[in-house]
């Protein structure tokens, strides 16, 4: 028997003592440690595993690039190359994007894929559990365990009329409010511990101590957000069927209602004009730039017009350098920047969507966290779009790199006679050395201070929703009855 | 001297019901003030003014001279309650419901002094470490009582404390309760048990829908007459 200890973690004491005697309470604990457990250890297997799969798959292209054999340049234009966008070490906790973007790009002249699913085995066989995430059922689950333990917390004393003896023995409304808040706060706490572990295990992989942390504390604060409102409802509403009713329902409009909505809203205020449509529309707007395959294509006779000029001659088969390989760069140039419109376009648009859904935040905490993790974590859009810029990058470097090359090392002779046999086809080769214009890609994630400053609007919202519960909770149980 | 409680002109509202009209009484430390009543009368509403739980329509309820919603901690601090149908804890024992609600009052009480608080309402040793869950509403009725008597404050605001004790616990109830008074605390009963009354209470007031409609008083001699109590009670009008 403490008879010293304050009075707030007294209370909290009592309601942890009434957890354990109760078993219901105790199963549902057991089932949601079960849950966190499985997801934690399957998600942190899976993306380690990810993450030296990528990583490796990285290295393998880049070096079957390199050894490629002597080969005409505009072959090895064609013969393309891919990028990965490696997770970040939090992906363990929130694999954001991962999930619903591709992850992997194939790179080749002329055209920008889009990024598919990295093939990778690590991601076979792990069933639902696969987007069941530990961040996921931080989010949803674990506010739902709070609710089955925590809505009882006044709502069950003021129906067994043990509020008024509380009452009497001389504790305030918000000595016994911070006391509940307490209980679930702890309950939360403990809870958390698996995800600061594999936070841990993401700093030993090299991500950052603080925003390592910060994604806990994100968690921390929403969980805390659930609890506040939790006990205010508890100790404003008069039965029990009521309080449960009550957050039973902004569960819902939480975790399920408001995101919808969001997305909807989202797709209503920024519209994304269809795919077909706007493929159709840059094939169309490619189309006029000539095919940089064909020399003789029209579009390319001012091009013709001023090497002539340039180099005072008067046919490209009397230029110094390959008139095919410099129509292949400047078609090269020409599609890149209409692709790269068309891209930009399509991010902004994205990314509009993104800050109109997040804006939600205002109405569900829920999302709010989410978009703090996403953010924190580094598994957002904006460094998804990031990965797609870096990646154009690389592309346009290597088919330039080789379309210098076919300028300078490939005489247009050998290079218009190479069909002509086996000894003039291996003629209008180039040395492997040429293959080095390849970039090593690495995806970087992003600074710790580039993160925070991505998750600044998501942490106001949750600290907004935090202050405002825990006031009106404070003020309310100033004025509690029994 | 200041009364340790006193109602002035206490009007009550509960669901927009009056249900105390305009009462006034007082209790000196050392007296047993008996508010006795029927069923709704308004009796518990009293008590629960008293700890400052109901807010007044109108007039106050006062602890030591101040009304009890300017300070409703100090108020509390010096008032130890037994609830009606001593609502305690059933997930706990008897050691465990006090050791919680003592820590919270933040009262200087050991095992040995729980123990000899519960040897004094006679509660069985054996049941001490049980649940409430599995106790008789007597024995509950008892953990209360010892509750209130721990908090060792000076004033005692008691629900119908005697309800579900039998009739040699009454007894011993009543001389407890009459040495507490004795010890100079003042002691505010509501009970609708007549003859426990006028046992041991030094005055009773009679409360009826919530208006006080009759008083009595000790004679310095002997008790107050259960008869003429009993008579005013049930509505008859005695000499
Ligand atoms: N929680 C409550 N809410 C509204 N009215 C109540 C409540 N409790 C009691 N009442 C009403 O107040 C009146 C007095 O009740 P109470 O003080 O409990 O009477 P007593 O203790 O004398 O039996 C009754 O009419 C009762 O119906
Ligand atoms: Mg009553």
């Amino acid at each position: 028997m403490s008879w010293g200890s304050s009075r707030v973690s007294t209370i909290a004491t009592a309601e942890w003592r009434l957890w354990m005697r109760s078993k219901s309470a105790i199963a549902a604990l057991l089932a949601v440690v079960l849950i966190i457990a499985a997801t934690s250890v399957l998600t942190a297997v899976r993306f380690t595993e990810e993450r030296q799969e990528r990583a490796h798959q990285q290295e393998v292209a880049e070096e079957t690039f390199l050894s490629q054999p002597a080969r005409h340049p505009h072959r090895m234009v064609h013969y393309g190359h891919y990028v990965f966008r490696t997770p970040p070490p939090l992906a363990i906790i929130d694999p954001g994007v991962d999930s619903v973007t591709g992850q992997s790009i194939f790179l080749e002249g002329h055209r920008q894929n889009t990024a598919m699913f990295a093939d990778t085995r690590a991601s076979a066989n792990v069933g639902g559990f696969q987007t069941l995430s530990p961040a996921s059922v931080y989010k949803v689950l674990i506010p739902l365990l709070l609710i089955a333990l925590g809505h009882g917390v006044f709502v069950r004393e003021r129906e067994a009329r043990t509020l008024a003896p509380l009452l009497a023995q001389g504790v305030s409304g918000v000595t016994l409010y911070a006391g509940k808040v307490l209980a679930l706060t702890a309950l939360s706490a403990a809870l958390l511990t698996p995800m600061l572990i594999m936070s841990l295990i993401g700093v030993a992989s090299g991500e950052a101590a603080s925003v390592s942390l910060a994604v806990v504390a994100a968690y921390g604060a929403y969980l805390l957000v659930w609890s506040a409102l939790i006990v205010l409802m508890s100790a404003a509403l008069r039965t029990r069927g009521v309080v449960l009713g009550c957050l039973v329902f902004v569960w819902l409009s939480w975790s399920l209602i408001t995101p919808r909505l969001a997305v909807a809203s989202a797709s209503a205020a920024e519209p994304s004009p269809g795919k077909l449509e706007t493929d159709y529309q840059l094939k169309a707007d490619l189309r006029k730039l000539g095919d940089g395959h064909n020399a003789a294509d029209p579009a390319f006779n001012a091009l013709k017009a001023n090497l002539l000029a340039e180099y005072d001659v008067d046919s490209v088969e009397e230029l110094p350098i390959n008139f095919r390989g410099a129509v292949a760069q400047a078609s090269e140039a020409d599609l890149t920047e209409v692709m790269n419109e068309y891209a930009e376009r399509r991010m902004a648009l994205e990314i509009r969507q993104s800050h109109h859904a997040n804006g939600f935040g205002w109405l569900s905490p829920t999302l709010a966290v989410s978009a703090a993790s996403r953010h924190l974590a580094g598994v957002d859009l904006e460094t998804h779009h990031r990965f797609l810029r870096e990646a154009e990058a690389v592309r346009f470097d290597f088919v330039q790199g080789l379309n210098k090359s076919h300028v300078e090392e490939l005489s247009y002779a050998d290079d218009i006679h190479r069909n002509q046999s086996a000894e003039a086809s291996r003629r209008a080769r180039i040395s492997p050395e040429n293959w080095s214009v390849l970039n090593e890609f690495r995806f970087q994630p992003a600074t710790a201070d580039e993160r925070f400053g991505a998750a600044k609007a998501p942490i106001s919202m949750l600290t907004v929703w935090l202050t405002t519960l825990i006031a009106v909770g404070v003020f309310a149980s100033r004025r509690l009855k029994p | 001297m200041t009364a340790a409680l006193e109602a002035v002109n206490l009007t009550v509202e509960r669901s927009k019901q009056t249900v105390l009209l305009d009462v006034s009484f007082g209790v000196a430390p050392g007296e047993v003030y008996a508010l006795l009543g029927g069923n709704g009368a308004g009796k518990s509403t009293a008590l629960l003014s008293f700890l400052g739980l109901l807010t007044p329509k109108s007039g106050s309820a006062r602890v030591q001279g101040r009304s009890v919603t300017d300070d409703l901690t100090a108020a509390r601090r010096v008032t130890a309650y037994l609830p009606e149908a001593a609502t305690l804890y059933e997930h706990l024992s008897a050691h465990e419901n006090l050791a919680y609600f003592l820590s919270l009052a933040k009262a200087a009480a050991d095992r040995a002094a729980v123990d000899r608080a519960l040897d004094r309402v006679g509660l069985q040793p054996e049941a001490r470490d049980k649940r409430l869950g599995s106790y008789s509403k007597g024995m509950r009725q008892k953990v209360a009582i010892a509750l209130a008597l721990l908090r060792d404050t000076p004033i005692l605001l008691l629900d119908e404390p005697t309800s579900g004790l039998d009739p040699v616990a009454i007894d011993e109830f009543n001389t407890l309760v009459r040495s507490l008074a004795d010890d100079d605390r003042a002691i505010l009963m509501v009970t609708h048990d007549v003859y426990g009354a006028c046992q041991v209470a030094d005055r009773i007031g009679l409360l009826r829908k919530g208006e006080l409609v009759g008083g009595f008083e000790r004679p310095a001699e002997g008790r107050i007459d259960t008869e003429a109590v009993h008579a005013a009670f049930a509505g008859r009008t005695v000499a």
